[in-house]
């Protein structure tokens, strides 16, 4: 058997968006090797995500189970490793995610073949797979041969475009028995205090703010702007590091990649690893006092000068514009 | 408690791509004068926790390196920082291994070296950026791994309650030990050596291992490196002008009015 498997990604219950785009890179390398393109879904209860998971899969893999949610890594390694005897694949893709991060290296491992993670750029020579991956923070790429059986690669979201929906040929329930428990138990899973405004993650409108800021005492700059502008609140790793905010609103390599319309960058220096996170933003702002710094080389449009001055007068005048 | 931490050497994260160099093949980065390496941020966080255990605990933490000879450097630093040995695998054929590669020298370090109850590392390396090797590392151990952790909430040396982040906040496990954790960069502030550190540091023998004192048998890679290609940026914002930081910033919202954001 053969074939190009790819892994959708199920968030509570709903598929996550970049699994379309997974579905794209995966369609490309099936059309090249001449391999069927297959999915797979791991979760709860998958009804609706498997109905949006229009990938024009020949053949759908649905592993169903209570277990799944919330994600532990024993389950679903256990679920990945049936679907993959059942088909065996040639290449498999998954999302980029905080999950994957954990479960497919060991993925790897355990079948013990080759994985490279967070690819930006697919294809296939003869039978290689060759791929892109962003190394030392993003300021450098690399270019990677990978072998084995079958090769793992998990995908940067917001590089490839959603596919073109067109449903599986047909789908296949997977039984896969509750993996015995383990040396690692979940005892509870514990949800940020939820932010006013939208999700880091879907937001149009992202403001984000630095070390720049000075201090957790500023950061009500950073918030009093997102609320004017209607936009969720992002920042850099320090500010997390140091407890300013949860991480969950970390933006860059380690925290979220996001994909807004518009993302202002308060008092952030502008190093790859940050940059890593926002690359498939659409317009970008800097408001930073040093006129060197490395953000202006990304942002469209900027602004020099100290962030506790020009904050306060600019979500004044975006108020204004926006009850006008 | 008895804990390993894998320290890897790496080119210093904070050089702009505009400093970077490669080597000659054109597969490996070098340091630009007068910047040297450094240990890896997360293994840096990783070390920190080993030593805070330690103190809490009792027992050992053991520094293991795979590099060239001037990882030396990050392993010392990693004894003048507390920990109480470290040793450093530098076979020049494991130097452009793959994550397997090393993740399976590292395990066959750690079992010459003993038993152990915890193995700390990294939850990636700032060069690979690859968080894939503390995996091949735990397979090849057979124990269980969980990562990113922000926090150890509870230890009773038999088994750790841990906080692995997820999107939106952490998830709470409970995890057996023995065990592997990859650290992430919010459980603490790495320590600055402390001077009797130093001076430890400077007396210390860290020993190198080869292959063969491992009995590693060559594998073939699963993955190769074919180039690194620097990816420069050039461009350059258009600056809001203002006679003040408040006109600015007015200027700013009508800037993004007209463009049709606000
Ligand atoms: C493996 C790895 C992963 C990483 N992952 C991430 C990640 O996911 N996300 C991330 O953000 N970072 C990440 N980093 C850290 C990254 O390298 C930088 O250290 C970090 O992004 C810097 O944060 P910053 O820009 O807030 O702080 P700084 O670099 O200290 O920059 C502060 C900026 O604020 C400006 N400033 C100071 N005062 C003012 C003022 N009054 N008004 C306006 N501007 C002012 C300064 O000119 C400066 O440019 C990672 C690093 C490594 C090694
Ligand atoms: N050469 C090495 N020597 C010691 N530890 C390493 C080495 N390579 C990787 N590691 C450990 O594995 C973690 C993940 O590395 P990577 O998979 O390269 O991102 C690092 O943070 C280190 O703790």
């Amino acid at each position: 058997m053969a074939g190009v498997l790819v892994f959708g990604d199920v968030i509570g219950g709903a598929l996550a968006p970049a699994s379309l785009e997974v579905a794209t890179a995966g369609a490309a390398l099936a059309a090249a090797l001449g391999e069927p393109l297959l999915g797979a879904l791991v979760g709860d209860n998958l009804k609706s995500a498997a109905e949006q998971f229009r990938g024009g899969f020949s053949s759908l893999y649905l592993v169903e189970g209570k277990h799944y949610r919330p994600y532990t890594a024993q389950a679903s390694l256990a679920a990945a490793q049936a679907v993959i005897a059942a088909c065996a694949p040639s290449v498999v893709l998954f999302c980029h995610t905080p999950e994957t991060r954990e479960w497919v290296p060991r993925l790897a491992a355990r079948l013990d073949t080759g994985l490279v993670t967070d690819c930006t750029v697919l294809s296939v020579e003869g039978k290689d797979l060759v791929v892109n991956k962003p190394v030392y923070g993003g300021g450098v790429m690399g270019e990677f041969v990978v072998r084995g059986t079958p090769r793992l690669a998990t995908v940067r979201a917001a590089i490839f475009e959603a596919c073109a929906a067109s449903a599986a040929a047909q789908t296949i329930a997977v039984d896969v028995p509750v993996p015995a428990p383990g040396k690692v138990t979940l005892i509870d899973q514990v949800e940020a205090a939820a932010t006013a405004g939208p999700k880091l993650k879907d937001a149009k409108i992202i403001v984000s703010g630095g070390r720049g800021l000075g201090g957790k005492d500023n950061w009500h700059f950073i918030e009093e702007t997102a609320t004017a502008l209607g936009a969720a609140v992002g920042c850099s790793r320090p500010v997390a590091d140091s407890g300013w905010v949860p991480s969950s609103h970390q933006v860059g390599l380690s925290g979220t990649c996001v994909t807004p319309d518009l993302y202002v960058a308060v008092g952030i220096s502008g190093a790859v690893q940050h940059l890593a996170g926002i690359s498939a933003a659409k317009t970008v702002v800097a408001i930073n006092n040093d006129a060197e710094a490395d953000i202006f080389t990304r942002a469209n449009y900027g602004v020099v000068g100290d962030c506790r001055e020009v904050l306060p007068a600019f979500a004044a005048r975006v108020k204004q514009l926006r009850s006008s | 408690m008895n804990i390993v931490v894998t320290i890897k050497q790496v080119a210093d994260p904070n050089i702009p791509p505009s400093h970077i160099q490669l080597d000659p093949s054109g597969k490996r980065i070098v340091s630009p004068f007068g910047i040297p390496p450094v240990m890896n941020g997360y293994d840096a966080n990783a070390l920190e926790e080993a030593l805070r255990l330690k103190e809490k605990h009792g027992g050992k933490v053991t520094a293991l390196g795979l590099g060239d000879d001037s990882s030396r450097e990050s392993l010392k630093r990693a004894i003048a920082m507390g920990a109480d040995t470290a040793m450093l695998i530098n076979d020049p054929d494991l130097l452009n291994a793959d994550s397997a590669g090393v993740g399976r020298a590292l395990a066959a370090a750690i079992r010459k070296i003993g038993s152990f109850d915890l193995i700390l590392c990294g939850r990636q390396a700032s060069d690979t950026d690859g968080g894939q090797v503390l995996h091949w590392l735990a397979e090849a151990l057979d124990v269980a791994a969980v990562t990113p952790v922000a926090k150890i909430e509870s230890d009773d040396g038999k088994q750790l309650t841990v906080h692995r982040l997820v999107e939106e906040g952490y998830q709470r496990l409970r995890v057996e030990l023995p065990a592997l954790l990859g650290v992430s960069s919010e459980i603490n502030e790495p320590r600055f050596p402390p001077m009797r550190g130093t001076m430890a540091a400077g007396r210390a023998m860290i020993p190198g291992w080869k292959a063969s004192d491992l009995g590693l048998q060559p594998s073939a890679a699963k993955v190769e490196l074919r180039n690194l290609q620097i990816q420069l940026r050039t461009s350059k914002a258009e600056l809001i002008a203002g006679s003040s930081p408040a006109e600015q910033g007015t200027a700013l919202a009508d800037k993004l009015h007209e463009l049709g954001f606000i």
